[in-house]
This record gives C-alpha cells, structure tokens and sequence, in this order.
C-alpha cells in the first residue's frame, strides 16, 4: 500500500487562501471553470450557496465564469429562488431530451457536462447548510495549483492526526464507515486513504469526467472513484478538508437504500474487473419492514443500477465540443 | 458633497447590484454568535472582513471594539462615526445558519443587528462602487457589549478614549426603516431579587413566597404617580423565580426600567423605587437586593438641529416617512458627549427577538442608501455651526 498519498495528496482549504494566485492560475492556464448545483427542493439552502458563490468567486475574486443548477424536478421553489438570484437554471429531463429520463444525481451531474462551458467542474450539493466559498475554493486549489492533479475530493471536520498519538475519527458517515471502508480495505486498501469518499463535493477537469460512465443514483461517488484510479491511478486525486460541513441528517431507512444502491455499482465494478465471480445475477430491490399495527410489512424500492455511459460517447456532445 | 440629494435614488439601483456582496457579508457576520460578552469570534470576523476590503486602518481599541478606518481627503475635519453593536440576544448554541428567500432572510439576532453590522461591513465596498470620498475620516465601529447587561460599554468606551473632536454620529439598527431617533430617555435599568432563606422542610409553611413578595413590589411600583411633564413612566419587563408546581417559591427576580425625559426625574423615581423595597423588605421580612443594571442620561437634539432636518430631507428624498421616537441606544452615548448623533433603521423585519427573526432584502437597499445621504450632509458641513 502506498503510504505517501495521503501525506502528499492531503490538503486543507487555507492552503489556498490565497485567491489571487488562484485568479492568476486560472488565467495563465487559460481555463474557464463552472460551479454545477444538482437540486431537489433545495430553496431552504439553494440561495445562500448561489449568493456566496456569486459574491465571493464570481465578483470580487474572478474564478468562476457560471454557476448552473440541474434539478431532477423539485416540487417547491428550488429553481424560481435560484433564478432570482441569477444562477443558469435547467431541467434535467429537458438536457439531452431524445434520450431516455431517469431521476437521480448522478444524472444530474452527467448532464451537467453537456451544459457547461468549464474546462474545471465543480460539484456541490445544494442542502449545505454552512456554506462558504472555501466549498469552491478549497477543491479547485489542488486542480490550479498543481498539473498532476486532476480530481478533487473533500472530506470534513479536520480528521487528520495532528501527531504522534493524537488519533481522531476520520469523521466519515455511517455508510462510509460501515459499507465503503470495509470493502475498500477488502478489495482496493489504497483506497481506504481517501477518508471520505461518499463525501458529495469534488470538481475535476472535463478531460476526467468525460470518459468515465455516470451510474445516475447514489453510486456516482463510488464509482467515479473507482474508475478514476483505474483509468489514471490514484495519484489524480487530492483531498480537501474542508472544516465543518453541517447537512440534513437521513435516517437509517434512508442510508439502507442508499448503501444498497453503492453494494451494487461496487460489485458491478469488481465484478467488470474480474476480482470477483458472481454465480447468479443480483437482484434489484431493497426489502426494507415497516411495523403497521402490529403487523410487519414489506417495503421495496428499485435500482435498477442504470449508468450513463461516458459523456463523450454522446453524439450530441461530440457535435457541441467538436472532439 | 453639494446636490447629494439628487443623486440619491440613483444610488438604491447601484448598491442592489452588488446585493450578493451585501447579503454575503450580512451572513459570514450574522451565522457567528455573539452573546453580549462573548462578541470576539465575530469582532474578528468584522476585522478579517473590512482588511480583506481593504479599508485603510483596521483595529481593535482598548476595551476590544473593532474599527476600521477609511481616510478622508482632509487633514482638518474631525472623524465621522458610524456604528452598529455586535452583540445579540442569542446564545451560542442556538442555530446560527440563517435561511435566504427570494426576498428575505431570516436567523436568529438578524434584526436585532445583524443586518445592521452587515451593511457597516458593506459600505468600502458601497463607496467604492459609488465613487464616493469624504473629506472626513470615516470611523466604521463595531461596538461590543451594548445590550442588556453590557450597559453599552463598548461605545462608551470608544467614544470616551477618542482623542480627536468628532463630527458627528450615525448608529445602524436592523429595523425599521423610516425610524429616526435623536433623542434619548434617562434610563435607570433595574433588577431585584428577593431571596427567601430555607432551613428544615417544615419551615417552608411559615415562610413567604418570593413571588409573591414580588408581586407586593409591583403592586407598590405601579401606585406611584409618574409625571406627565418631564414624561416618566416605569416598564415591568421581566421576571421569573420559583422552582415548581406545588412548593413555595424561594428565590425570584424582577427587571424593570425607570425611563424620563429629565435624568432628574429619573434618579427621584429611583429613590422612591428604594423606599418601596426597603418597606417590602422590612414588611415580609426577606431579603430585597435593587441592582442597578445600567443608566442612561437624557439627551436629545432638537428637530429643527441641521442634521434632523438634513436626516428628514434625506429619508423623504427616498420616499420614506420618518417616524421619531427616543432611544435608548448607543445615540444617547454621543449625545450626551454634545456629539449630533441620529439612529438609523435598515429595513422592515418582523419576530424581532425570536429565532427566526426575518428582514425584507428589499427595502434595504434604501436604507443603505438613505445611510450614505445622511453621511454625506455631514460630510458637507451641516453639523459644523
């Protein structure tokens, strides 16, 4: 296992403070970058993000040149709030209409690449809470500042050991701790240096995102790990803690579904990969019991495990940035 | 300076077009508790902010208040000041993230002065962007320890250690617009606490209730006659004690205010307010404790002072309708200094002391705008005779 990734891939978000020289990067590199919001019910949070983003990086410090939205449908006033605060705003199902509709993140994020001009693409949830530029900032350092770099991830809460015996949590979720490091460290223990790699912020370069498939649901931070570092090796990737991170807390119920749909994009992917051998094809549905006065009944719930496949195999794309 | 008025409602257009840049320094300040006495964490971020704006002199006085300082063209003219305290009513565990709208915001303490301490930040960035120098030195202050118990010391102290004349003085408050305050009531602001000694369970029969106690100190409050002329009055605001349901309350304590248009009125009623806790304390035998909370002198400028016909003017420039009132606020601190001094309203809120206290976004924009007119009346001279 290589034991100098984390120690020189590992940063925190005052490593990049300074704005100018990130300013000064952009342009001497030449590179337009975009900050891409994926919504759904967003407009307790949505504001506030497009606003500190807009104030901070787009007026007083010149480094994004447009921050889009992508909602999968929200039923509240997620995309009028955005609108009024200026943001690019899109349908998801209205971004590459002929091809069929699914609802999810991961899908919103592939369609983000057919809509944005950046050569950089950030991704931030919508529903942070605590929200600061340092969320952009933070990420795109380790991209301007260094030309290895091509995919950044951020992890929270300063998990780092701060010496010799000074051991912290590594602050990752439930999920994380329970289902992605133990099969991390089972199948791929260089992995288990990324501390939190459910974490639902990360930016890269198009050249990146382009090439890998998007599963459209809760596995896009899985896989796009897991094909990064085996398309261009571990080496790509930098983490960024970037301090505090306060969300919407999900309850139990909600992570089963969610570590379901990881299981299966994993076992897809080690299967692909020959590191395992699967007897019998996997079912598609999470089983999950409610108690119903006195009575247990069954709640079930489809993934079909669909993935997008690499962006650039899209004509449409092809057509739009003349590859 | 001359024909500023004219160029007012220009302004509300340019100041929303950095709407982003304002509401992003109102929330980086606001989301930060600042419980009186504990405003250090967001004294740091009003400095941090206004050197990242790149404000001339940015520091911290004596008693911890920050400032920040933009140079004026002119070596004579003494220093305006323009405040806004930091602290809030809210406990540091309490929430802070503040929720934006389409057209408004709403957290804890955003009325009552986020807002106000947002804006202040805002205003290099606000001249810049209107082209505006001002002859004075313009002092932007974040005063610590104002509300309550903090007895606006941090004001007191900045305006008293100043070592040059000031020109004039403009306090920010979050809400409402249209107000315009520049005369302050002599406050004396109270607390009592009536202890009841407990020995053996038994006792607790023959022993008087402390809430009821107090209640002979309202009862007693309330029969003595206030004058008219000077105006006077006595607030009850708070009170609480007891411990539960069924047992004698042993401990309670009641806050009230002595305000007056005369600071002599106000120290007569404060003795009366002694004797009446000296005769409870006598009569039921408990111990009556009259701490003096904090104490303001009155101090008022006069309607026709230029800077509230300059004020006035301003604000019906702006299509607002002013509404007077007295304050008992930082004004009445550069009042009594015999520096002009108005309080100034930012926009129109409502749940004014509740978590989810809320400011229309709107609306702000003239109340900054109406702040920058004020500023540059003054600025021209019109408290210099």
């Amino acid at each position: 296992m290589s034991k100098s990734w984390i120690e020189t891939n590992t940063f925190h978000y005052s490593d990049f403070n300074d704005l100018d020289n990130l300013v000064k990067m952009k342009k001497s590199k030449n590179l337009a970058i975009s900050l891409c919001l994926p919504t759904l019910n967003e407009e307790k949070t949505i504001a506030k993000e497009i606003i500190f983003m807009k104030s901070e990086l787009m007026t007083r410090y010149p480094l994004l040149d447009e921050i889009i939205v992508i909602d999968s449908g929200s039923t509240d006033r997620t995309l009028e709030v955005a609108k009024a605060y200026g943001a690019d705003i899109y349908e998801a199902d209205s971004i590459l209409s002929r091809l069929n509709k699914f609802k999810g993140k991961g899908e919103n994020l592939w369609k983000a690449l057919h809509v944005t001009k950046g050569d950089i693409i950030i991704y931030l949830d919508a529903d942070i809470k605590n929200i600061h530029h340092r969320f952009a900032y933070g990420l795109l350092g380790p991209l301007l500042l260094s030309d290895n770099i091509k995919y950044s991830k951020a992890f929270y809460d300063r998990p780092i050991a701060t010496g010799k015996n000074k051991i912290r949590p590594t602050g990752g979720g439930r999920v994380t701790e329970l289902v992605i490091r133990p099969l991390f460290s089972l199948f791929f223990p260089e992995l288990t240096q990324i501390l939190q790699p459910l974490s639902g912020e990360y930016a890269g370069y198009r050249e990146i995102f382009e090439k890998i498939p998007f599963p459209i649901g809760y596995g896009i931070e899985t896989s796009m790990i897991l094909d990064i570092c085996e398309k261009w090796g571990l080496d790509v990737i930098a983490q960024v803690d970037l301090d505090k991170r306060i969300h919407r807390n999900q309850d139990t119920k909600a992570l089963g579904k969610m570590a379901f749909a990881i299981l299966k994009t994993f076992f897809n992917r080690i299967e692909k990969a020959e590191l395992i051998n699967l007897k019998t094809e996997m079912f598609d549905e999470i089983i999950q019991y409610y108690l119903v006065k006195d009575e247990f009944k069954p709640d079930t719930m489809k993934f079909e495990g669909f993935e997008r496949p690499p962006m650039i195999e899209i004509p449409e794309y092809l057509e739009k940035y003349k590859k | 300076m001359n024909g500023y008025l004219e160029k007012l409602t220009s302004y509300v257009d340019t100041i929303r077009s950095i709407q982003e840049t304002i509401i992003t320094n109102i929330i980086l300040i606001g989301q930060i508790p600042s419980p009186t006495f504990k405003e250090k964490r967001r004294a740091n971020a009003f400095l941090e902010r206004l050197s990242e704006l790149q404000v001339d002199e940015c520091t911290i006085d004596g008693y911890r208040n920050p400032i920040g300082i933009i140079r004026g063209t002119s070596d004579t003219k003494p220093p305006i000041f323009v405040i806004a305290h930091l602290d809030t009513l809210f406990h540091k565990d309490i929430d802070h993230n503040f929720k934006i709208k389409e057209n408004s915001i709403i957290g804890p303490g955003i009325t009552d002065n986020s807002i106000g301490v947002g804006v202040l930040v805002s205003l290099p960035e606000i001249f810049r962007i209107l082209d505006l120098r001002f002859e004075s030195d313009i002092v932007l202050g974040g005063v610590i320890q104002s509300i309550g118990k903090g007895n606006l010391r941090g004001i007191r102290h900045l305006i008293k250690t100043w070592s040059t004349p000031i020109r004039a003085g403009i306090c920010i408050e979050g809400t409402e617009l249209g107000r315009l305050n520049y005369y302050s009531s002599g406050m004396i602001r109270c607390e009592v606490d009536c202890t009841i000694t407990t020995g053996y369970e038994w006792e607790q029969k023959f022993k008087p209730n402390a809430i009821l106690v107090l209640n002979e100190v309202i009862n007693q409050l309330l029969q003595l006659r206030m004058p008219q002329r000077p105006r006077s009055r006595i607030i009850i605001g708070k009170i609480s004690g007891g411990q539960k349901h069924g047992t004698i309350a042993y401990s309670a304590t009641l806050g009230f205010e002595i305000q007056s248009d005369s600071s002599k009125m106000v120290k007569s009623i404060f003795k009366d307010v002694k004797d009446i806790m000296e005769g409870v304390g006598h009569e039921y035998e408990v111990e009556l404790k009259l701490k003096t909370i904090s104490n303001l002198n009155a101090a008022k400028l006069k309607y026709n002072h230029p800077l509230v016909k300059s004020t006035v003017a301003v604000m019906h420039e702006l299509g607002l309708k002013p509404t007077s009132g007295p304050s008992e606020s930082e004004l009445s601190i550069f009042l009594s200094r015999k520096i002009p001094a108005v309080t100034l309203g930012i926009t129109f809120g409502k749940n004014e002391q509740e978590k989810d206290a809320q400011v229309e976004i709107e609306p702000m924009f003239k109340g900054i705008a109406q702040i920058i007119g004020v500023l540059m009346a003054i600025d021209s001279g019109v408290c210099d005779e």
